[in-house]
């Protein structure tokens, strides 16, 4: 319960204090996805197709892998060029959590950042995928506008080291 | 009004039909919007993608559900399934009646399931139709030297 106030209080600071700061800031409107090395995991071919595009659309650079053995051998020879992993969770075999846990046991938390999918309507999911050690989350079906948002969120908060 | 006007107007008359019986819903449009020069057919790519894997769930489900005792959970998990890639094209039918059928396969009614899956079946059909004369319509458009822009 204290986690998810704590994170909901840090959301609105984050969000009220990028604001003023516009005179020497880059403008809130352009997004910084251009060449962002993003590896996709999904285990359902239609899911990952569209999910792939969208990234793409925003300027990613997308490697998409079926499952979570998948994604953390891609992610391991990647090295650390990768600096986001969008995760769906309900896979099987192994699942967006375990694939989580396994990257935040040799890697920080802020690389590489992980953004969980989910279709679960449920309200302690984003708790979950917090104590998981993953930076976002976003509800099936997945929008254009937003994945941008939720990117934009988490690239932020990294870049207010928070 | 010249032909490819025509077409157009006739492109734009019958998406907007789709959107009005709910046969494809805003997310039809996102996969639209998607769609560039770098990827002419990807709405055509997804759609085929979705068929298929709606054939191979239907063929799943009928034989569980054609079972002495039928496993309802196998059941909900290909309706779930379907439920999830239905709502990432925007096949808003398909969508909502996924939504009665889990409530079935929750109850255990096997009468209940056999009717959603013969309505699934129903709707695959017709938007099959539909989104086919859509493709044919767009392709006549490119034919006659005009382009298919993202619908808003």
């Amino acid at each position: 319960m204290t986690l998810v106030l704590r994170f909901q209080i840090r959301l609105s600071y984050g969000r009220a204090t990028f604001a003023p700061r516009t005179s020497s800031e880059q403008p809130r409107s352009i997004p910084q996805f251009r060449g962002l090395r993003v590896i996709l995991a999904d285990d359902d071919a239609l899911n990952r197709t569209v999910t792939k595009k969208l990234l793409e659309k925003l300027g990613c650079e997308v490697t998409a892998v079926s499952s979570g053995f998948e994604c953390l051998s891609a992610l391991s020879s990647a090295e650390n060029s990768v600096r986001l992993v969008v995760l769906d969770i309900q896979m099987p075999e192994m699942d967006g959590f375990e694939v989580a846990t396994r990257i935040r046991k040799v890697r920080s938390r802020s690389w590489p950042l992980i953004i969980a999918v989910t279709a679960s309507a449920e309200d302690n999911v984003w708790e979950r995928c917090l104590q998981m050690g993953m930076n976002g989350m976003i509800r099936k079906p997945v929008l254009l506008q937003g994945m941008a948002d939720e990117l934009q969120r988490v690239l932020q908060r990294v870049g207010e080291g928070l | 009004m010249d032909v490819l006007s025509q077409l157009q107007r006739q492109l734009a008359d019958f998406l907007a039909s789709l959107y009005r019986e709910g046969f494809v819903d805003d997310q039809f449009t996102q996969l639209q919007k998607l769609q560039d020069e770098s990827s002419p057919d990807f709405v055509m790519e997804v759609v085929s993608l979705f068929f298929e894997d709606c054939e191979k769930l239907v063929n799943n489900m009928a034989k569980v559900l054609e079972q002495q005792v039928v496993d309802f959970k196998q059941v909900d998990s290909h309706v779930h399934q379907l439920k999830g890639s239905s709502s990432s094209i925007g096949a808003a039918r398909i969508r909502n009646v996924c939504i009665a059928f889990k409530t079935f396969c929750e109850a255990q009614n096997r009468e209940g399931c056999l009717r959603c899956l013969q309505q699934v079946n129903h709707e695959h059909a017709q938007l099959k139709a539909n989104l086919q004369s859509l493709f044919t319509l767009e392709r006549q458009i490119v034919a006659a030297g005009g382009s298919v822009p993202a619908m808003q």
